[in-house]
């Protein structure tokens, strides 16, 4: 019996890059059961592009996610009140340091508080933590609730969601990310 | 063997989410209806009070948030598909079988625009609710305050509405008991 793929009438190098593809999307997406047991994080259909993102970090300086195109960027809407944002929190860091900084950039994006009350939790993370005050950011990103936590893959668009507290090395989130590392490499 | 097998990983699986929503919180009550569940604790006016003071709000603006039957609730979907939630369709049942809606958070806003709520204050409330309206994709769980329109006296029960790609499911909470009764 002849399967689809072997039909498949393309060049064995387009057929290879195809089935890595297909690969590669199968894991981004994680499997169901992991997804289920809140480990993983869920694709965005149409990965659409990122929202624009230019906000204050802690010293004031803009920050904007434009800068990092080319890399993979985790962006968690957190603040100091919501119990599960502060759980995930420390995993942000320790996820952080999983990756190369030329490839992988961590931003923490609080919402309706100052730079004091996050220091005051966070202190200095070794990576940026700005601040939607308003909640702008927030709405344009279609955030609607705390923690919600998107990852942008390295050509600027959405690629993962997850709402609710998280472990962000967990390796079924790790495997994810490498996936989309290794997708932008290709 | 096999279907024992998938019983037992499907009640690992339950249990794993279940757990995973609790997070670091003892909740007073839980239901679920599948792979779905739901937690809350009531809140009381001291408790209320004290969080959005610290946020902005002075103790007159939220007395009324404060004094109104009031939870905590935390809703995790441990299925493989994607589900919603209106807050609109959930309903708290009185032992007279009286059935009360919740309050949504938007009129509340409007409470507070009118007596003049700093806007960081409001926020931080928006935030802090269970959001009118939700999207669970696998694995998602959110958690968020709610408040009753109106008091039922006794215990109560809370039939939570969500839809999926099967149509209108409910989970219900028995025997919920507002802070204070």
């Amino acid at each position: 019996m002849k399967s689809l793929l072997t039909n498949f009438s393309a060049p064995v190098t387009e057929r290879r890059g195809f089935l890595r593809t297909a690969a590669g999307l199968a894991l981004l997406a994680a499997s169901p059961a992991i997804r289920a047991q809140g480990r993983g994080m869920s694709p965005v259909a149409g990965v659409p592009p990122a929202p624009t993102l230019a906000l204050p970090d802690m010293d004031g300086k803009s920050i904007d996610l434009a800068r990092y195109r080319g890399k993979v960027v985790l962006v968690n809407f957190w603040a100091t009140w919501c119990p599960p944002c502060r759980k995930e929190f420390p995993s942000l860091g320790r996820v952080r340091k999983l990756f190369k900084p030329a490839d992988f950039e961590v931003l923490a994006v609080n919402v309706g508080e100052d730079a004091e009350t996050a220091f005051s939790f966070a202190g200095s993370p070794d990576f940026p933590v700005l601040f939607d005050r308003n909640s702008q950011a927030m709405e344009a990103w279609l955030v609607k609730g705390l923690p919600t936590t998107l990852v942008v893959d390295r050509q600027g668009r959405l690629a993962l969601r997850a709402v609710g507290g998280r472990e962000f090395d967990d390796p079924a989130i790790v495997a994810q990310l490498r996936e989309l590392l290794k997708q932008g490499n290709t | 063997m096999l279907p024992r097998l998938s019983v037992a990983l499907a009640g690992f699986f339950v249990s794993a989410a279940a757990a995973h929503a609790a997070g670091d919180i003892e909740w007073r009550y839980r239901a679920a209806n599948g792979a779905v569940s739901l937690a809350a604790n009531p809140l009381t006016p001291a408790q209320r009070i004290a969080f959005y003071l610290a946020r902005g709000f002075s103790a007159t603006a939220i007395r009324p948030y404060a004094d109104a039957c009031g939870f905590s609730f935390s809703m995790q979907n441990g299925g493989a598909g994607t589900l919603s939630t209106r807050l609109a369709d959930w309903r708290a049942i009185g032992m007279d079988s009286r059935a009360v809606r919740l309050r949504l958070p938007a009129e509340w806003d409007l409470q507070w625009d009118k007596a003049q709520v700093p806007e960081a204050a409001r926020i931080a409330f928006r935030w802090a609710q269970f959001q009118t309206e939700n999207t669970f994709e696998a694995g998602d769980w959110i958690m968020g305050m709610a408040t009753l329109e109106s008091p039922l006296q006794g215990g109560f029960r809370l039939i939570a509405r969500y839809q999926d790609d099967k149509g209108q499911h409910e989970v219900t909470l028995n025997q919920l008991f507002c802070a204070g009764d």
